[in-house]
């Protein structure tokens, strides 16, 4: 009987690490927040320095056994971009991770409870081209394609298990004291395995457009402040095993987040609250909710 | 394994902090504590900053022109006020060159 029990538990626990494991690494590559304003590359030997705080939440109301299950995550990236040259950018990114999933009201109660998590995310190393950039009186064009690597680095249980490959365009736009930013990006996940693990995961697409419209504060032009908008629409494919699509997984939701971003000399705080307006899950999944977001990038 | 994981991500978000600090470590007087009523100061016309946080990039690379004392952009004028040291031989295409390299675009020389 105890044996029997024991197993239950085992399964219980190995279905919620899979459901964590599958769930994680999508949220921390799409919680991209306002970082679409990159289309513009930076001077040479620029260094910048960017980091966030992400509080996210999904939920559902229909897992397993009839329960309701909640994962709370907070998200905190690093990143660091340097000016190789004029036209050349390179970045690395990595986050740290906590998280919490509560399940309740399961008839199997084996699946009811707590379970709480945290270490490091993948480290993403990415390399950004200035193809075109037109400065004129009143207007600023840019577009900067993207290739970049995620490294399976990140803790067991937080990070994937495949190198991904991304790549994407930025194209931005400025005219006087408007700004205008669209990423399309596509990141095929899984590009590699790093273990015997045959779950290819799903690739992912993005499009995500922002608004802003920059005010000047103060006579030294050395404050300004900008509410922005950004609209974002992002697709995952279902994970692969042997040609087949792993049932609950797979999907696509279309966010809102209106924010603001304060600037003083070389020092930008942000902020912005993301909700969705549009989701679909493949199966069995959880469903986002808001998400906050707020950080500081920093340039010398 | 797992580990060693972990002393990696540290060793990286400790890289990360070190480049932070690195990067805002300048100690650099300003250009308004540099200017004298001699000074010759030459202003720009420059394209394409639209934010204060455009000014570091610029000021970094025309500061290190020789014959440059420090510099002074404004992205809503769109100038770029330079302070050149006494006898030095700093031409207008040294800056322009220096004003590309930020990946902005020099307009005429208003002063």
């Amino acid at each position: 009987m105890k044996a029997y029990k024991n197993k239950r538990r085992m399964i219980s626990l190995a279905l919620v690490a899979l459901i964590m494991t599958a769930l994680f690494a999508p949220t921390i590559a799409n919680a991209g927040g306002i970082s679409i304003d990159a289309g513009l590359t930076p001077a040479v030997n620029r260094i910048m320095v960017r980091s966030q705080m992400r509080i996210l939440e999904r939920y559902s109301e229909s897992m397993m056994g009839g329960g309701t299950m909640k994962m709370e995550m907070r998200i905190l990236p690093v990143m660091v971009a340097y000016g190789v040259r004029s036209d050349l950018t390179v970045m690395a990114r990595m986050a740290h991770v906590w998280s919490d999933m509560t399940m309740s009201g399961s008839s199997m109660p084996m699946m009811n409870g707590k379970t709480s998590s945290s270490g490091f995310g993948d480290l993403l190393l990415l390399a950004k081209y200035r193809m075109v950039r037109i400065n004129k009186p009143g207007y600023t064009l840019g577009i900067a394609p993207t290739l970049a690597l995620e490294l399976p680095t990140g803790s067991d249980g937080i990070g994937s298990d495949s190198y991904d490959l991304r790549g994407g365009v930025f194209f931005s736009g400025r005219h006087k004291s408007w700004a205008m930013d669209l990423d399309l990006s596509y990141i095929n996940n899984g590009t590699a395995l790093a273990n015997d693990n045959e779950i290819n995961p799903g690739d992912e697409y993005g499009i995500d457009i922002a608004l802003a419209r920059q005010f000047g504060l103060g006579s030294n032009a050395m404050l300004a402040i900008a509410p922005v908008l950004e609209a974002s629409y992002k697709k995952t494919t279902p994970d692969i095993i042997n040609d087949v699509d792993v049932m609950d997984t797979g999907e696509s939701v279309t966010t809102l987040a209106p924010g603001l971003k304060l600037t003083y000399g070389s020092l930008i705080f942000e902020g912005l609250v993301r909700f969705p307006v549009s989701q679909e899950q493949e199966g069995m999944q959880t469903e986002h909710k808001t998400m906050f977001l707020f950080g500081f990038r920093l340039m010398n | 394994m797992m580990k060693n994981k972990r002393l990696f991500s540290t060793t990286i978000l400790i890289g990360l902090l070190i480049g932070m600090i690195a990067g805002c470590g300048s100690g650099r007087q300003s250009f308004d504590e540099l200017v004298t009523p001699d000074s010759e100061i030459r202003v720009y016309e420059i394209f394409g900053m639209d934010c204060p946080g455009c000014h570091g990039g610029v000021e970094n690379l025309i500061g290190k022109v020789e014959g440059v004392l420090a510099s002074k952009a404004n992205w809503e004028k769109g100038t770029l006020q330079v302070l050149i040291a006494d006898g030095s031989n700093v031409t207008d295409e040294i800056i322009f060159e220096a004003i590309k390299k930020a990946n902005f675009t020099p307009g005429k020389r208003l002063k």
